[in-house]
């Protein structure tokens, strides 16, 4: 009954070989016909598409086992996704039937699984092909608009000046868009370990985390980044990896045990939670006040996707002088900066659509900044904030805990 | 698939309409708007996609396209959420669908003469999420609450689980716009003001045009009620020994007079041991219960605080056990979401299998439900024994009635189908079967359908017995409106109006 023990995710072959493994999962959503999922959807709020809805990117398995549709049809109606797992938390299915089965609605899985289908027969969408192309080349994500080249000549540029070391138990895993756009979030993590006295070192060499090609359906690409980062970790003694992007925790925590099994024994952690656990024990004093009127961006990855919410609202309410207007996590299951899942990269309109839409519901509560815990997410976030009459400025909560540490 | 009528210059005319943009003849879109939720016979999918899609943004919009088509003779089939439980929005001859999920503004708040003026595209928990700042709510509130958008609830009639309080979606919705079937664009409501609920002017149009299931029209705008947000939830499910207690315990309850009554839901045994059996979420009960009752009631805190006391009295005095606030609270608060949970029947000897859920309703008066509700099953127990695709999930009955909600029920048969094995002999037994429960509600005095509409397969044989003379009423009304028979063709046997030709 369950098609959970065998699909996984991407696993490549033939379009037969797809639909015999999806076609149960496939029906299941179906067979419901809720439809629950579409109001929630970054990407359907914006287009009113069915063909984007997460109905029909299961409806399509059926429609293609019918001799209906194949992947040739259907292959661009899957750029419109961000990832972000809304609509499998707003699926009946894996509300009222989860415990039992062990079933679970997976979207996202079945999104990287189609896109996985694509590339395996030649259907390119040409932008993620010139970003993976180019990621290959560089070892690290074409990052637009930088404040530093994107090369493995300036992987560590973010931290001149730190004195950070390399190697050692603990490792500080620096994702591309902190590393070579928004530099100040890893510099703001690097000095938050350091006043805590936390010991870590950085990767002899960080190559991509291979999140985004996985994505974009390139998956032994998205292997060889892996195996190399796993090397990597494992030739300096590496036991623990520390990560601040919400997308490399999914990669390291979902994508990594995928690919390598039992070898893969690293312990993997999320920055907002270990933050949270530095400021409760107080290795951490927060003693600058903070004069802001926040609110608090649920990351995608991170609330829908994981289930974590707590944390980084505890750390907003330790800081001083910081008024927090704060919305429910559950609400912001429908809020989004469209920035996952390669959608910034093939429609780069709907991103700044979505983004712009929840800047909106930001600027509804009369704040000055949107705090958010995903580097991806603050480069749309901030362009839409610049552009409004009345400007939303857009923090990382490091930035802004470093700003009440006294770090920045 | 017949030869189509859109041919490029169509697109092209479509496309000058509505912009490059919301014009789709691709196959994806195509295949992805054949469909509705249930009851869709999977195995014929392809018989049902239409040739072109067009997402609209304005009421001119609508009217142009619908011009169009009778200018080149293409069907025109309306869809909003495609949410339905009947078959409005399946296109049965392929043409143009008309999408009108872009058309999704509110586009004036009245908060001095309480109503909010929306495009037909707009979802109900969308539009409660801009209302509730303001204290105020649309209150339609039907399973489909999250997905189902206001086009669609005029165009089937919709029902409303919080009908018995606020009203279903007839007395919700003031006044539409509608762009009839040669292309017009009128105004309808109960009289002409836009913003009026009750007048004696003329004939009352907005009837006509609730629930005709897109056969005379195009929904692009809506004025809808607002309702002071209330105060105060409450819910209380009873539990019973047997059905008898049950049925009589609901007819108490649904007559108490109560004004804050919502609804009361019958749930019977089938419905009960089907929960046990399948529902993970379903908390579970003594076998000695048997039946379950649940009742809501919404209103000021002065007035939902006493009412719910005597709600709990006439509960217990007819036989019921209040279940307590744990099940009362969170089933109600889950109803939406629980609307058709499973993903999973069995086959007769245990076996789970996947399967789609398929609803059979009608409008059956209180003293009718013990009668209709062994010969349903008895109907469902027969292709059972045929067919091992066919599960029973039970019955459940809605007080069904806006504001003074005793006399007659929603009642409803939940029948899992494992699709996957569908065949054409399996089909036509299951339409057969519809025809089956159809022709019991009729002998008994009730209504086809309550709240999906009446004319999928099987069932709308017998509306033309249920309408009697009306019946040639209602083929009139669509020849005159409808003269070359472009607004949804074949639906609701409505070619029986052209059978001379076309006018």
């Amino acid at each position: 009954m369950s098609s959970t023990e065998r699909a996984d995710g991407p696993a490549g072959g033939t379009e037969e070989e797809f639909v015999q493994e999806w076609r149960n999962a496939a029906y299941n959503c179906y067979s419901s016909g809720h439809k629950f999922c579409r109001e929630v959807c970054p990407v359907m709020q914006v287009t009113r598409n069915e063909v984007h809805t997460p109905t029909a990117f299961h409806a399509n398995v059926v429609a293609m086992e019918k001799g209906l549709l194949s992947i040739a049809d259907v292959a661009r109606d899957y750029v419109h996704c961000t990832g972000c797992g809304a609509c499998e938390l707003r699926c009946p299915n894996t509300l009222f039937t989860g415990d039992f089965y062990r079933f679970r609605t997976r979207t996202v899985q079945l999104v990287k699984a189609v896109r996985a289908l694509a590339v395996d027969q030649g259907i390119h969408q040409p932008g993620w092909q010139r970003w993976v192309e180019e990621t290959s080349r560089q070892k690290s994500e074409p990052v637009l608009g930088g404040e530093v080249p994107v090369s493995q000549e300036h992987v560590r540029d973010w931290a001149a000046g730190l004195d950070l070391p390399t190697g050692g138990e603990t490792i500080l895993f620096c994702d591309c868009e902190g590393a070579f756009h928004r530099t100040s979030v890893p510099r703001a993590a690097a000095k938050i370990l350091k006043a805590a006295g936390v010991e870590f070192g950085l990767m002899r060499e960080q190559w991509c985390c291979g999140g985004p090609a996985a994505e974009m359906g390139y998956v032994e690409r998205a292997k060889e980044f892996a195996r190399h980062n796993v090397d990597d970790w494992r030739a300096v003694g590496a036991k623990r990896i520390i990560v601040f992007d919400p997308h490399d925790y999914i990669s390291f925590t979902e994508d990594y045990p995928n690919y390598f099994g039992d070898e893969f024994d690293f312990e993997i952690v999320l920055f907002v939670e270990l933050l949270a656990e530095l400021i409760r024990e107080g290795r951490l004093p927060l003693t600058n006040p903070v004069d802001r009127v926040v609110t608090y961006h649920d990351a995608c990855r991170l609330n829908k996707r994981k289930g974590i919410h707590a944390a980084p609202r505890e750390v907003l309410r330790a800081i001083p002088g910081l008024t927090f207007k704060d919305v429910d996590h559950v609400t912001q299951w429908s809020y989004c900066s469209g920035a996952g899942g390669g959608l910034p990269i093939e429609r780069p309109d709907l991103t700044a659509e979505i983004s712009r839409r929840r800047v909106e519901r930001a600027a509804e509560l009369d704040v000055d900044t949107l705090v958010s815990a995903c580097v991806w997410s603050e480069r749309p976030l901030t362009e839409q904030g610049g552009k409004r009459a009345d400007p939303i400025e857009v923090l990382d909560l490091l930035e802004i805990v470093a700003l009440s540490a006294g770090l920045a | 698939m017949t030869a189509t009528l859109v041919t490029d210059p169509v697109i092209d005319e479509l496309i000058g309409i509505c912009g490059p943009d919301n014009v789709f003849a691709d196959k994806s879109s195509r295949v992805n708007r054949a469909r509705v939720p249930a009851p869709f016979p999977v195995h014929r999918w392809a018989e049902h996609v239409p040739d072109v899609v067009v997402l609209p943004t304005t009421a001119e919009q609508v009217s142009e396209v619908v011009k169009l088509a009778n200018r080149h003779r293409i069907p025109v089939v309306p869809r909003a959420g495609g949410t339905g439980l009947t078959d409005g929005a399946v296109p049965l001859r392929q043409g143009i669908v008309v999408d009108v999920k872009l058309m999704n503004k509110i586009l004036e708040l009245d908060l001095d003469d309480r109503t909010v003026t929306v495009q037909p595209g707009i979802n109900m928990l969308k539009l409660n999420e801009e209302l509730q700042k303001y204290g105020v709510i649309y209150p339609d509130d039907p399973a489909s609450y999250p997905c189902s958008l206001v086009g669609g609830r005029i165009g089937t009639s919709g029902w409303s689980l919080i009908g018995g309080r606020y009203g279903h979606t007839r007395d919700l919705v003031i006044s539409f716009q509608i762009v009839l079937p040669t292309g017009e664009l009128i105004w309808v409501g109960d009289g002409g003001g836009r913003k009026v609920r009750k007048s004696s002017t003329g004939y009352q149009l907005k009837h006509l045009f609730m629930g005709h299931q897109g056969t005379l029209g195009i929904v692009t705008e809506a004025v809808l009620e607002l309702v002071p947000r209330p105060e105060a939830e409450f819910a209380a499910f009873f539990s019973y020994p047997d059905y008898e207690t049950a049925w009589r315990s609901t007819g108490a309850l649904a007559r108490s007079g109560l004004a804050t009554l919502a609804g009361v839901v019958l749930f019977d045994e089938w419905k009960l041991a089907y929960l046990r059996r399948d529902d993970e979420a379903y908390i579970p009960q003594p076998d000695d219960v048997r039946c379950v009752v649940a009742t809501a009631m919404y209103g000021t805190t002065d007035e939902v605080r006493p009412g719910a006391k005597r709600l709990l009295r006439i509960g217990k005095d007819t036989g019921g056990a209040y279940l307590g606030d744990e099940i009362s609270q969170g089933d109600w608060a889950s109803r939406h979401d629980r609307y058709a949970t499973p993903l999973h029947g069995r086959l007769r000897d245990g076996q789970v299998v996947p399967m789609s859920w398929h609803c059979e309703d009608a409008s059956i008066n209180w003293t009718q439900l013990p009668a209709v509700r062994e010969k349903w099953h008895d109907i469902v127990a027969r292709l059972g024994d045929r067919f091992r695709i066919f599960d029973d999930w039970g019955m459940f009955a809605y007080t069904n009635a806006a504001f003074k909600p005793w006399g007659d029920y929603l009642t409803e048969i939940d029948v899992g189908i494992w699709e996957q094995e569908l065949d054409d002999e399996a089909w036509d037994a299951w339409v057969t079967a519809k025809r089956d429960i159809a022709a019991v509600s009729i002998a008994h005095g009730g209504s086809i359908s309550a709240c999906h509409g009446a004319c999928r397969a099987g069932e709308v044989d017998l509306v033309p017995e249920e309408m009697g003379g009306g019946w040639d009423v209602m083929k009139k009304v669509k020849r005159v409106l409808d003269p070359l028979n472009i607004m949804n063709p074949g639906k609701y046997l409505l070619d029986q109006a052209y059978e001379d030709g076309p006018s």
